[in-house]
């Protein structure tokens, strides 16, 4: 072990990286018309220079495209429990990045393993200044782009030597070709409310102190307004602004074996006046807190294989993992002969013409439409991050899988080009495929309120003493660590599916009597194929999906927001199963009984006033 | 504005005032958790206590003369200890060098609201006391299979309970005259075209300690850190990738250096780091060196402060180089060491090794490890070792980590004292006598590290900026670039011939098992016979191939 002493000073950047409200100086300087853009100049300016670094020609390739990114955002988040504030930040930043790929469209230094590996000293300090200094913001591109080309042209050179000696079985192009893009955008920079939602998160968080067995409990919201401009040595230009704001509740009990339960609420909207009002967040709330007491007190489900009901928003999310995850298709990257790569290809890969749902149900995604029945969709997008406008697509044609969401990276022969689908930052210099809105469409419905009595008919034909009904699942997920190694056991070597949250019982009087415990059985892409029936109501999931596994909530490095809408769906057959896993014992000690008395006033925190918010016209989810 | 300043460090202090609420609160849970778990827990706890850390921090970069960002956070962090066992043998008990981790620095509210908080207490000590309960069992039937530790002192000394409540004194807002200065120290660092990255960053956190025992230890203490740097990075045209810098800590914004000294300082570093592009690489040499007084304290604190640790010499892991040394001579005669965290300042400097208590609870105290080259005692926690029964207040940690014994602000006093010019005169003596073509100057330097352990070579580093030829001819000092010092403990100590007259400080932080901790290290310029440097290892990565966007031709 090594003890070192360090001078303040040169302590990793990384862990100055939080801000602060914006100070007056970059909050006013946020109105700029295109011309006016300082950093969109400097950008353009910048990147014209790339023609200066091929002429002197230092590398055997020269750059054949270059890309400057900004992500400049503002977000604020509020954490509370038990009607006490937990934390409370603001920050603001400006992160650029340069993508450059040497070579050719043909060949070049993107898609191997070490394509983003640079093994120098960085100099570019990752973050762009807040104050708009055009030179500033220069120098920061400069030495970004240095870094890039210094990476390419390395990258490149290993990427011949892993395929020396190596034959290929489909020579795939490396980069696709796409129209420039334009589209400047006006920058609209709302002030978030933060003592109205200080008091909000404090306020809902009380509300989890009614019920003893919620043993402990959370509230987050959050709110980030970013700008993502675009700049391409092929002439696109975009700036386009990125708003998400979310609303997290969380609720952990524990049942009389000591095994934890939980219930959990996800809202989001893209901007906080489009959340949910607080009429319904105070019932969703208090509904999570019926929901963790009476799962504290459930029996264990026990191995189940039979008809198994979904319905919202558990069809949809089922959905987003069978279909959604196995439809964003990557290319494997090019690595040294006999060493691995970190790449797991998608369950439909090789399902192309063939059937993988019902003859009746057909999949489109639809980033170009704005609403569904009132709900603002919140896939809409009008270029994805390789400027590449999406188009409605079809995805699943009469249960006939025809396409796959793809960017300008190809992956398949016969799909050269993108379809507008790169949502995300990707390995190895490309980008990720995601979807935008995902349309899971019946031809052949049943009314949503005969869904169950369905459920207990087929039930009753295979003699099954009950059916389960499932209402919520845990995705995008919110689990511990602990317990996402319990699904990937439960998988049973198949890609894991999240478990439910709210799973019942169902019997054939109707009644419903819920089941914690539960976990899915290689239930696959396969499984899609048993499905029996699905409602006619069509029910709108949005979500913040990212590049982790399970979308798990704060572990991707990237995020996006997408919708999926779906039927409630009935499956002739799918297994679940309990835990194998022991759990700890329950505490000895027994909880602390709730009082409800507030915080000590005299320790009220120094805070800024603010403007409140009126909050009028709140959709609810 | 003005009046808004007033009224925000108004409010503070009657934050401060009711802030034993969470003391009350603390305590509370904490005599629940004790009695119901001594009365139904196999096997009892022997000891508990909790230690809420809330950090108030403030910080702001900036470079190029521009804000790159700000930020603004408080958070709350809960350390539970809990004891199962006895004092002679606990769960703290480390096996084969290791000890077990039972906090993980839990987030709790800010607000003082009791269910909010008791809540999430007890769910730790629940979580702390299963932990707890396993690592006995392990420790015992270890104990069962294999030979008996050369050190049988206990597990956890005993100590009077300590009550103290004085938060710290509020700190003061990094605005926007902060960020205003800020940018002109950047602009003033980025003026020199060999500065490819550049920064200054200042942060402020108030830092405030909540302690609740079994024992009746009630704490509430604190103090405030300032840091201030500046940070100059290049490349020279072999690759090499220097770094200048200059960094100010301090207890309180107020007690930075005037502005225009700070201006000055970041020009300097502007020039030091074009200075170092251009210099010299260095050539291998074994020969007599001066290291600055900064040089020196953290020479001291590498290769002597972490190996009189106390935790070290019951580690069988550790290589122990002083453990049996208590009472024998481990430095040249006229050397003293004092470790003493009480002293808030040194010739003007606030340490950053004060605190009034340690995260034990145990008073902090001035403690003289080494007297006229002799060496008396340990840095001490509460884990005993054979001859030191108990706390000498030096049991540190960073939230979520588990005490060990660490430094505070260490003091290197001398006897044999000669002006720095003397010494400089003394130094071109000594090269003559070795006759040798120069001797080095060691002047600024950013901090070092050290292997303690037995597997791995016993060595230290430290990691110099600055470092000059000082020539026997007369010739001007040149400076060189390059140089890594190597060095092996004992070998070194016994080279010191003389030192200065002028202690200087070196503030830092400082890491280990415990984290990081805020220490200080201070010594006079010493004298060393023979130090041996070698060519630091470096890049082979070209400078830019572009010129600077700002330069004429590339700007628009």
């Amino acid at each position: 072990m090594k003890y070192w002493l360090l001078a303040i000073g040169l302590w990793p950047l990384a862990a100055t990286t939080y801000g602060q409200t914006p100070s007056a100086r970059t909050a006013s300087s946020q109105q700029p018309t295109a011309t006016s853009d300082t950093l969109l100049r400097a950008m353009k300016d910048e990147i014209a220079r790339v023609q200066e670094l091929i002429r002197l020609r230092v590398g055997l390739d020269p750059p054949y495209y270059t890309e400057y990114r900004v992500e400049d955002t503002v977000s604020h988040s509020i954490t509370a429990s038990l009607g006490a504030l937990v934390d409370e930040s603001d920050e603001a930043f400006r992160v650029p990045s340069v993508a450059m790929r040497v070579g050719t469209a043909s060949f070049d230094s993107s898609d191997h393993v070490y394509s983003t590996a640079y093994a120098g000293n960085r100099y570019d300090p990752g973050r762009l200044p807040l104050d708009n200094d055009y030179l500033a913001f220069r120098q920061v591109f400069w030495l970004a782009t240095d870094r890039a080309y210094k990476t390419a042209e390395d990258a490149i050179a290993r990427k011949r030597s892993s395929l020396k000696n190596m034959t290929q079985p489909d020579v795939l192009p490396d980069y696709s070709s796409a129209p420039p893009a334009h589209l400047i955008l006006p920058i609209e920079r709302k002030p978030f409310a933060s003592d109205t939602w200080k008091k909000e998160a404090i306020r809902l968080s009380g509300l989890l102190d009614a019920y003893p067995k919620v043993l402990s409990s959370g509230v987050e919201i959050h709110s980030s307004q970013s700008t993502n401009y675009i700049v391409t040595s092929e002439g696109t230009e975009l700036r386009t602004p990125e708003d998400v704001a979310y609303l997290r509740v969380s609720g952990h009990g524990m049942a009389p074996d000591g095994t934890q339960v939980r219930d959990a609420l996800v809202f989001q909207a893209f901007s906080p006046d489009g959340l949910p009002s607080e009429e319904v967040l105070t019932r969703e709330i208090k509904a999570l807190g019926e929901h963790v007491t009476t799962l504290s007190q459930a029996a264990v489900g026990e191995a189940y294989d039979g008809p198994v009901l979904f319905e919202a928003p558990a069809a949809a999310q089922l959905f987003v993992q069978l279909l959604g995850d196995n439809l964003k298709v990557t290319r494997k990257p090019v690595s040294d002969p006999g060493r691995a790569s970190r790449y797991s290809p998608s369950e439909l890969e090789n399902k192309i013409g063939s059937r993988i749902l019902p003859e009746w149900m057909d999949v489109t995604d639809d980033p170009t439409q704005t609403q569904f029945q009132g709900h603002t969709l919140l896939g809409h997008y009008v270029y994805d991050m390789e400027g590449v406008a999406p188009q409605p697509l079809t995805l699943v044609e009469k249960g006939v899988l025809k396409s796959f969401l793809l960017t300008r990276t190809p992956v398949f022969k016969n799909y050269p080009g993108s379809n507008g689908h790169a949502r995300m930052t990707g390995a190895y210099g490309t980008r990720s495929p995601g979807f935008g809105n995902l349309f899971i469409r019946a031809s052949q419905t049943t009314p949503a309120v005969d869904m169950k009595k369905k459920l207990i008919d087929m039930c009753r034909d295979r003699n099954k003493p009950y059916g389960i009904l499932i209402r919520k699942l845990d995705f995008p997920s919110t689990a511990s660590i602990d317990e996402l190694g319990q699904v990937s056991q439960a998988a049973g070597g198949s890609h894991p599916v999240v478990p439910p949250l709210l799973a019942y019982k169902v019997y054939p009087d109707g009644r419903e009597e819920m089941v914690r415990g539960l976990f899915f059985h290689e239930v696959t892409t396969k499984s899609l194929k048993d499905i029996e029936a699905a409602s006619d109501e069509n029910y709108v999931f949005d979500l913040i999906d990212s590049n982790a596994p399970f979308a798990l909530v704060g572990a991707g490095s990237f995020t996006t927001t997408s919708a999926v809408i779906a039927p409630a769906v009935l499956f002739e057959e799918l297994e679940l199963e309990p835990a194998k896993e022991e759990t700890l014992q329950p505490p000895i000690v027994p909880p602390p009984a709730l009082t409800g008395q507030p915080a000590n006033t005299a320790a009220a925190r120094p805070s800024i006033d603010k403007p409140s918010r009126g909050r009028q016209g709140a959709v609810s989810n | 504005m003005r009046r808004l300043l007033l009224t925000f460090v108004l409010t503070l202090p009657l934050a401060a005032a009711s802030a034993p609420s969470l003391l009350d609160i603390l305590s509370d849970e904490l005599q629940r958790n004790f009695t119901i778990l001594k009365q139904n827990g196999d096997p009892p706890p022997y000891y508990m206590d909790y230690t809420v850390t809330d950090e108030e921090s403030q910080s702001l970069s900036a470079s190029f003369g521009t804000i790159d960002s700000h930020s603004k956070d408080r958070l709350r962090y809960l350390d539970v200890t809990l004891r199962v066992g006895t004092p002679q043998l606990d769960n703290y008990h480390s096996v084969n060098g290791q000890k077990g981790r039972f906090t993980r620095g839990e987030v709790v509210p800010l607000d003082d609201v009791p269910d909010a908080i008791r809540r999430r207490v007890w769910l730790d000590t629940d979580r702390t006391y299963k932990l707890a309960a396993r690592r006995l069992i392990e420790i015992k039937s270890n104990q069962e299979v294999k030979v008996k530790d050369a050190d049988s002192s206990a597990d956890f000394s005993s100590e009077p309970p300590a009550t103290y409540q004085e938060p710290p004194p509020p700190i003061g807002s990094i605005d926007e005259q902060w960020s205003e200065r800020a940018r002109k120290w950047s602009a003033a660092v980025a003026d020199f075209p060999d500065v490819l990255y550049s920064s200054v960053s200042l942060s402020a956190q108030r830092l405030s300690k909540y302690m609740v025992s079994t024992e009746g230890t009630r704490l509430l203490h604190g103090r405030n850190f300032v840091s201030l740097s500046i940070v100059a990075r290049g490349k020279a045209t072999d690759g090499m990738d220097l770094v200048a810098m200059q960094d100010y800590q301090a207890a309180d914004l107020a007690h930075l250096p005037p502005p225009a000294e700070v201006e000055a300082a970041a020009k300097r570093v502007g020039h030091d780091l074009a200075d170092l592009v251009q210099a010299p690489a260095v050539e291998p040499f074994v020969g007599p060196a001066i290291l600055s007084g900064r040089a020196a304290a953290v020479f001291f604190h590498e290769i002597f402060g972490h190996r009189i640790e106390g935790h070290r010499q019951k580690d069988e892991a550790e290589g122990q180089t002083f453990t049996k040394a208590v009472g024998t001579s481990v430095l040249p005669s006229f050397l003293s060491v004092v470790f003493d965290p009480t002293r808030r300042t040194l010739d003007g400097i606030d340490l950053n090794g004060y605190y009034t208590y340690d995260d034990e609870g145990v008073k902090a105290r001035p403690v003289t490890v080494v007297e006229n080259g002799v060496l008396k005692t340990f840095l001490m926690s509460r884990s005993p070792i054979d001859g030191v029964d108990h706390s000498n207040g030096h049991g540190r940690r960073q939230p979520g980590l588990e005490v060990v014994s660490r430094q505070s602000n260490l003091i290197v006093e001398s006897k044999k004292q000669v002006t720095e010019q003397a010494l400089r005169d003394m130094l071109i003596a000594e090269v003559k006598r070795q006759n040798k073509p120069y001797g080095l100057y060691f002047d600024e330097i950013t901090g070092g590290y050290t292997t303690t352990q037995r597997r791995g070579l016993q060595a230290f580093t430290v990691i110099p900026l600055m470092v000059y030829r000082v020539f026997a001819d007369g010739r001007p000092d040149e400076l060189v670039r390059g140089v890594d010092i190597v060095g092996t403990p004992l070998s070194s100590f016994a080279k010191i011939l003389a030192t200065s007259d002028k202690p200087q400080v070196f503030n830092g932080y400082c890491g280990a098992e415990s984290g990081q901790v805020p220490v200080s290290a201070s010594s006079p310029a010493i004298l060393v016979s023979e130090i041996e440097i070698q060519k630091k290892q470096h890049s082979q990565d070209r400078p830019p191939l572009l010129g600077r966007p700002i330069d004429p031709g590339a700007t628009k």
